[in-house]
């Protein structure tokens, strides 16, 4: 029997995006950042008129187009678990599929997520604020930093859905990693000086404000050498956790009984 | 069901397709699931795994499917390592596992992305998903969701699914579980017509019955062991010429009725004993009912169910996996 020339890592791919984004997840994980943009964008606008401050929604753009990189973490975390429980991680590993290839399809998907969230995001503000920075640079820049920041974050996740054993747990951790990685972080804020240390050092080291930084300094053509720095620090970090996020999984019972 | 070319001018031969030598497998590095397994499935036939649970047949099953490295021993499927030339032996495998395995969508969408994820082109898989859907009787179910679906139908799913794909050889890990007599036919007929085509199948299930009616040959395993190996045919021979009779004890005292019971026969019989029932195998089952009689007699109990009858493979079964009861005499 002929078969289709599509390698397998796209089979894969296509397979995660036929059967994992129904249309009430597909709402939620771009549908929400959407809305973080409008509903937080005229909210705190108002604020920020008030203090004599800039356009509050053409700040939390390249924040909201950042936050998709941590979306995409849990598009990669959420697929390993749902073939896990149900049943089809083995029956893929056992298919014609190594290890590997389905992983890669799992983070191929996870980019795709990161990097169409974040072209969605760009178009909402489009349509908001009536203009958006579309400049080949910049946009290589920002989409570049989506890229290495949606590998981050998806062998983050694909880290701890190796890990940890039950659903609830994984659950749990996932949606308090999200709360401190997204609210400490200066996707909706920038870093204040009168931030208590603990929380100041949380905004440091967390790799979000790496992405966001420099996604919002070549959004808004200020952006400094902190920021590079910041995005070779992220590098390293992506190369890390993918490396700790395959060998855990690579590792992991892959259980059918 | 499915045309196969390639597939269509093979048969039976004793060219191996499996071959396992002394194979191993821990997952404690203390008990073994595997305890120096040996065997070798030949080329167009069915060879069963019969065991009870937790005998070792999935953990061989997962072994053969490269899904697990046995621990040691060697292990080739279509002549190829099973440890360093797995995806090799994936592409040409077919596995219906005992739990359930669903993409979370529709039945009618589990075939075409299972198809796609098997590179079959386009028309081919429609082709295909249709034949199968007619086939397993699920037209009516092919807009549902495959996990609400009956325990039955996400099982005729799961197995029409497989055969979405070509395939050398077809693991079936308990296939029948949760179908009905007439599915369970349907499906059993299936595999027959496929075996009929050259697909070799390894079918573990705890159904003797269907062994009996599909398997070519059959290995009853336990503790990680193999106990026997043989053809069904031969397997039943074993113990021809012997007779079966089942017995149950309604009133008095069972367990010092079954040990009067084990003294008083002969060699020629053995008891196996399950709580209030045992199951004696024998060679003059004339004198084994009197005996039976003559205690039940003299011991005041009362029998609630005996029956005679001809060995089945369940005999064989039972007989060969002492660990579920008592066993006594020679066999």
């Amino acid at each position: 029997m002929r078969t289709t020339a599509l390698p397998n890592l796209f089979r894969l791919v296509y397979r995660n995006l036929l059967v994992n984004t129904d249309p009430g997840s597909l709402l939620i994980l771009v549908g929400l950042p959407g809305l973080y943009l409008v509903f937080f964008g005229y909210g705190f606008q108002s604020i920020s008129s008030a203090g004599g401050g800039t356009n509050y929604l053409a700040y939390l753009t390249p924040g909201i187009m950042s936050f998709q990189v941590v979306m995409a973490g849990t598009v990669g975390g959420g697929i390993l678990w749902s073939d896990r429980r149900w049943g089809m991680l083995s029956q893929l590993l056992m298919g014609p599929f190594t290890r590997l290839q389905y992983l890669m399809g799992i983070m191929l998907t996870a980019l795709l997520f990161g990097l169409g969230g974040s072209a969605i995001m760009l178009g909402v503000a489009y349509a908001l604020l009536g203009s958006v920075p579309l400049q080949p640079v910049t946009l290589a820049i920002i989409f570049g930093t989506i890229v290495v920041g949606s590998l981050f974050f998806g062998g983050l996740l694909l880290f701890l859905a190796a890990v940890v054993k039950s659903n609830n747990a994984y659950n749990s951790i996932q949606i308090l990693l999200l709360f401190v990685v997204n609210f400490a972080s200066t996707v909706f804020y920038p870093l204040s000086s009168g931030l208590p240390l603990v929380l100041k050092v949380l905004f440091y080291v967390n790799p979000l404000t790496y992405v966001a930084d420099a996604v919002r300094g070549a959004y808004s053509s200020s952006l400094t050498l902190t920021d590079l720095y910041q995005l070779v620090v992220l590098f390293v970090e992506m190369v890390v956790i993918l490396f700790f996020a395959v060998r855990a999984y690579l590792r992991s019972d892959v259980s059918y009984e | 069901m499915i045309d196969r070319p390639l597939g269509s001018e093979r048969g039976t031969s004793f060219e191996p397709v499996i071959t396992a030598e002394n194979l191993r497998h821990t997952y404690d590095h203390r008990h073994f699931a595997l305890d120096g397994v040996s065997f070798t499935v030949r080329r167009g036939e069915v060879f069963g795994l019969l065991g009870r649970n937790g005998a070792g047949k999935s953990t061989l099953i997962k072994a053969m499917t490269t899904l697990i490295r046995p621990t040691s021993g060697t292990l080739r499927v279509l002549g190829l390592d099973v440890a360093h030339e797995g995806q090799k032996i994936r592409e040409r495998i077919g596995v219906v596992q005992q739990a359930e395995s669903f993409d979370f969508t529709t039945v009618q969408k589990n075939f075409d992305v299972y198809g796609m994820l098997w590179g079959i082109p386009r028309a081919e898989r429609v082709r295909r998903r249709e034949t199968l859907i007619a086939k397993f009787g699920l037209t009516d179910s092919r807009k549902r969701r495959a996990f609400d679906l009956s325990g039955g139908q996400k099982r005729r799913v799961q197995v029409a699914r497989e055969f979405m794909h070509d395939m050398d050889v077809l693991f079936l890990d308990e296939p029948t579980v949760g179908l009905d007599v007439i599915m369970r036919r349907t499906l059993l007929n299936s595999i027959r017509e496929e075996v009929r085509r050259g697909l070799t199948v390894v079918f573990t299930t705890h159904n003797l019955e269907e062994a009996d009616y599909l398997c070519d040959r059959a290995a009853v395993i336990d503790e990680g062991k193999i106990l026997q190996l043989d053809s069904i045919e031969n397997l039943k021979r074993l113990y021809g010429g012997k007779k079966t009779i089942d017995l149950t004890v309604a009133n008095g005292d069972a367990s010092r009725f079954y040990a009067a019971l084990i003294e008083r026969l002969g060699t020629g019989s053995t008891v196996t004993v399950q709580a209030e029932s045992a199951v004696v195998l024998t060679d003059d089952p004339k004198e084994a009912l009197s005996r039976i009689a003559e205690l039940s007699q003299t011991l005041g109990v009362q029998l609630e169910w005996l029956n005679v009858r001809q060995n089945t493979l369940e005999d064989v079964f039972l007989r060969s996996v002492r660990h579920g009861g008592e066993d006594h005499g020679a066999p």
